[in-house]
């Protein structure tokens, strides 16, 4: 089931505060563009990202997730995940 | 003259952790409001938390903010604010002490290297160098259009021995503490005519959040040690102290400087001391 993956999380919501905090146009951040490799993230940016994500959706996030933050995709899921985990 | 700390503020850029905090812990304790800016995840919340009950606890009033020291966007939100918090215009108001400890940048090598995963992007080092040296050029500007840093006030940047010293990590770094040195030097000459001194503290080998991510530091740590003529390494709370005790002069004729807080670890022939 489609929606339970996500939790009531909304996709293009996530799209527009990475678009925000990356300084992109939100057609810019594809669900498979790489932050790093195609949108020339840096590390301060990454922090902001996942600063951002904590105070929006109330999860916090581990360190050893962080890694999982490369994609809008990639970022969509793990945060799918914590809020179910929450819940 | 000298002129008594007590009820005056300063801020903190890097206040969360390592010599940042203790500056901010040290001049509470001296009667300093603190106003601080640091950049954690969730995971530090609840320290940050114990930190302002800390500082509140010693007196005087204490406000951090989580967010990006080196975006215009803090500056933006974060200046008004502190305009309002520290009585920003009136006689007496304002930032006395300014201390730039912000400590994040990569670690990583300019050219490939045995052991090394990664090496150096054009993007990473931009950004090594924007957060540890030239936010304090931004942040000096914009406290100065708001009439903030004033006669008497006191900048303060923390550099190291990264300038002279090379690890094999630590080259965007030490571009950065350069940068940081000569911005310092340059801003002393502009703001001299404002009674404004800036200097550069640079700490000895300090055993903080930041060394520990520096990947070579274990080994270093002890060598560190050993080599400091006294015998430890710096405490983030001699470089407190250095802090209270040179903000106390009104005078800005000590201005353009880096001063080290290191216990002469500089000046130490390696090995000679231990």
């Amino acid at each position: 089931m489609a929606d339970t993956t996500t939790s009531g999380l909304d996709k293009e919501q996530l799209r527009d505060l990475v678009a925000d905090v990356l300084d992109l146009d939100v057609a810019e951040v594809t669900d498979d563009a790489h932050f790093v490799d195609d949108l020339d993230v840096d590390s301060l940016m990454a922090l902001e990202i996942t600063v951002r994500l904590e105070k929006e959706y109330g999860v916090r996030l581990a360190e050893t997730e962080l890694a999982s933050i490369t994609s809008l995709q990639s970022t969509y899921e793990l945060l799918g995940h914590k809020l179910r985990e929450t819940r | 003259m000298l002129k008594p700390l007590e009820g005056s503020w300063c801020l903190v850029l890097g206040a969360s952790s390592g010599i940042g905090r203790a500056v901010a812990l040290g001049l509470a304790n001296e009667g300093v409001n603190i106003a601080g800016v640091h950049f954690d995840t969730a995971a530090r919340a609840e320290e940050v938390e114990q930190l302002v009950v800390d500082l509140r606890g010693r007196g005087v009033e204490a406000h951090l903010f989580n967010a990006n020291a080196a975006a215009r966007a803090t500056r933006e939100r974060l200046i008004p604010e502190l305009a309002e918090l520290t009585g920003g215009t009136r006689s007496g108001g304002g930032i006395r002490i300014l201390v730039h400890s912000l400590a994040f940048g990569t670690l990583v090598p300019f050219l490939p290297r045995e052991g090394w995963e990664k090496q150096l992007t054009p993007r990473q080092l931009e950004m090594t160098l924007d957060v540890m040296a030239h936010s304090l050029v931004y942040w000096t500007q914009d406290l100065c259009a708001y009439g903030l840093l004033r006669t008497g006030s006191k900048v303060y940047a923390l550099t190291s021995a990264g300038t002279s010293q090379h690890l094999p990590s630590y080259g965007p770094v030490s571009a950065a503490k350069s940068a940081l040195e000569s911005h310092v030097r340059q801003l002393a000459c502009e703001l001299a005519t404002s009674g404004i001194a800036v200097n550069a503290l640079r700490a000895g080998t300090t055993d903080t959040p930041a060394l520990r991510r520096i990947p070579e530091h274990t080994g270093y740590i002890e060598r560190a040690a050993e080599n400091n003529p006294h015998g430890r390494l710096t405490r983030p709370e001699d470089v407190a102290d250095a802090v209270a005790l040179l903000s106390r002069t009104e005078s800005s004729w000590l201005t353009g400087n880096t001063i080290g807080v290191d216990g002469a670890e500089l000046h130490a022939a390696a090995g000679a001391w231990g």
